[in-house]
């Protein structure tokens, strides 16, 4: 009882934030700037009253183990206990930390960061899943705090640096069944990128294909409708379905290949329309019958007339060429 | 360079509904720059029943440029040269469009043999014939198809040698034959009534 109250009283209070510190330096030097960062989480987190609960109670089942596992059961051990603990928090921590940053903060630029921060939150999800199975399995203390501070500071990034907690939220709901096919790999290593990495493979994979305009888990803060709708196209097409132009058929079935020169037309081409007839080509053979007579295949009128669809500035500059004919 | 890409599937889209347009099109020898296609003559015409080729060469801007064709089976039309076989059509000159395809253009020459444009002739002799007496101009062709356009069925001398053993002198039989358009039923219906 008295480790639980003075780990409860440890961890909870500011105080406990510079000696962290102190120790992390020797366990950890390059990690410092994150361990500040996450001092700062820290704090923000234990503002949120809902998490404190689950937390210390975690905690009052797991320290026992962690005083075993240490063999030090006298009253000068107590302090050592702590002490030590404290700096397995702090090396843990770092190392979750480094994963965990790399994992999904490098992806945030790139334009599937709706995916990126469903899979940071996805991973956070399964660690608090398996936090309560490790609580019993493992004998590691320094493990489980490590984890518990890891998924402390994933949600806060999430709330932090995500706009769509809508988003997070509804991938958890989609993935909870999925929950309990990566969690056994979680038993068996301490702290782990691994883990991490193929879940959100596994979920990178899923919402590649998750996100149809129809979808009825489709987060509402996905920004470009008609973004969004032309990348299943392009994938499926890249899995082979190459007439699912024609079965989206509107009012002009986009074909799949150019007419022309039969290459498959990527996403510019399939948006490029060029004459008002409606004929399409790629823009290849586009410059190619500019250079010759720069009449549209398909009504033989020149390609002089007003654009309809989308013109780049680059199309507008090869336009200049017509006026010789 | 030609797309080569492109005229290999416009070959197999071509051969692929062959039951259909009765239009195919092979590659003369191991490259697809020189193609021969073959189109049936249209039925309710002269040429109903022959079977013409036509040599095809690719430029090198094809599609961009329209492919070269001439009948390299002898046509009686007044737009087929009867000498040459050149084909005066103008979507294989000025109006040719990179969407047209070896297939279309043939189906196009097809089209032709049905509707002949005797205003723009490219076999002047023919035109006129057409324009003045369609009769001898149908029976000419007819019998051109007959000559030239037949492969599987007797040709002109064993049908010729076929009537001159029934007892018809040889000039008349070939004058009849030419008449009826090489219809060797009726030729000898006509030397018989005659």
């Amino acid at each position: 009882m008295v480790y639980d109250s003075i780990a409860n009283a440890l961890i909870p209070t500011p105080a406990s934030n510079p000696k962290d510190f102190n120790k992390k330096k020797r366990v950890n030097r390059t990690a410092k700037l994150k361990q500040s960062k996450l001092d700062v989480r820290r704090e923000q987190w234990l503002s949120q009253v809902k998490n404190k609960g689950c937390k210390e109670e975690n905690r009052g089942t797991d320290r026992p183990k962690t005083r075993a596992s240490d063999m030090h059961p006298s009253n000068e051990g107590e302090t050592r206990t702590i002490g030590k603990l404290v700096i397995n928090r702090g090396g843990e921590e770092n190392d979750g930390l480094m994963n965990h940053y790399s994992d999904w903060e490098s992806p945030s630029n790139s334009p599937t960061s709706h995916t990126s921060s469903l899979a940071s939150n996805r991973s956070v999800t399964n660690f608090t899943g398996g936090s309560s199975s490790r609580s019993s399995s493992s004998s590691s203390g320094g493990c489980y705090s490590g984890s518990m501070t890891e998924e402390d500071d994933g949600d806060d990034g999430c709330l932090d640096d995500w706009e769509a907690i809508a988003d997070a939220l509804a991938a958890d709901e989609i993935k909870s069944d999925h929950n309990v096919s990566p969690e056994p790999q979680v038993h068996d290593h301490n702290v782990n990128p691994e883990p991490v990495e193929t879940v959100k493979d596994d979920r990178v994979q899923v919402n590649r294909r998750a996100w149809r305009p129809d979808d009825a888990f489709r987060p509402q803060g996905l920004p470009n409708l008609l973004k969004q709708n032309s990348f299943p196209m392009n994938s499926e097409r890249n899995h082979g379905c190459g007439a699912w132009g024609f079965k989206n058929a509107g009012l002009t079935p986009v074909p799949t290949t150019c007419p022309i020169c039969c290459e498959d037309l990527d996403l510019t081409d399939s948006s490029f329309l060029p004459c008002p007839c409606g004929y399409r080509l790629c823009l290849f053979c586009y410059k190619r019958i500019l250079e010759d007579n720069g009449r549209c295949p398909g009504c033989r009128k020149q390609y002089e007339q007003p654009e309809q669809g989308i013109a780049t500035s680059k199309l507008a500059r090869s336009y200049s060429m017509i006026p010789s004919r | 360079m030609v797309d080569f890409g492109r005229v290999q599937k416009e070959l197999q889209d071509c051969n692929k509904d062959i039951n259909v347009s009765g239009i195919r099109v092979n590659p003369k020898l191991d490259n697809l720059i020189n193609l021969i296609g073959t189109i049936p003559g249209p039925v309710g015409t002269p040429y109903e029943g022959g079977t013409f080729k036509i040599d095809i060469d690719l430029p090198d801007a094809y599609p961009f440029e329209p492919p070269r064709m001439k009948f390299a089976t002898k046509v009686w039309h007044p737009n087929i040269s009867s000498q040459s076989g050149a084909i005066c059509l103008d979507i294989l000159k000025d109006q040719w469009s990179p969407a047209l395809t070896l297939k279309t253009a043939l189906l196009s020459i097809q089209a032709l043999l049905s509707a002949p444009e005797p205003d723009d002739p490219q076999d002047a002799v023919v035109a006129q014939q057409y324009l003045k007496d369609y009769q001898t101009f149908a029976s000419t062709a007819r019998y051109w198809t007959e000559s030239f356009a037949k492969t599987s069925s007797l040709g002109v001398e064993d049908k010729v040698q076929k009537l001159v053993e029934m007892g018809f002198p040889e000039g008349m039989v070939r004058s009849t034959l030419e008449v009826v358009g090489g219809d060797e039923n009726l030729a000898l219906e006509k030397l018989c009534s005659g």
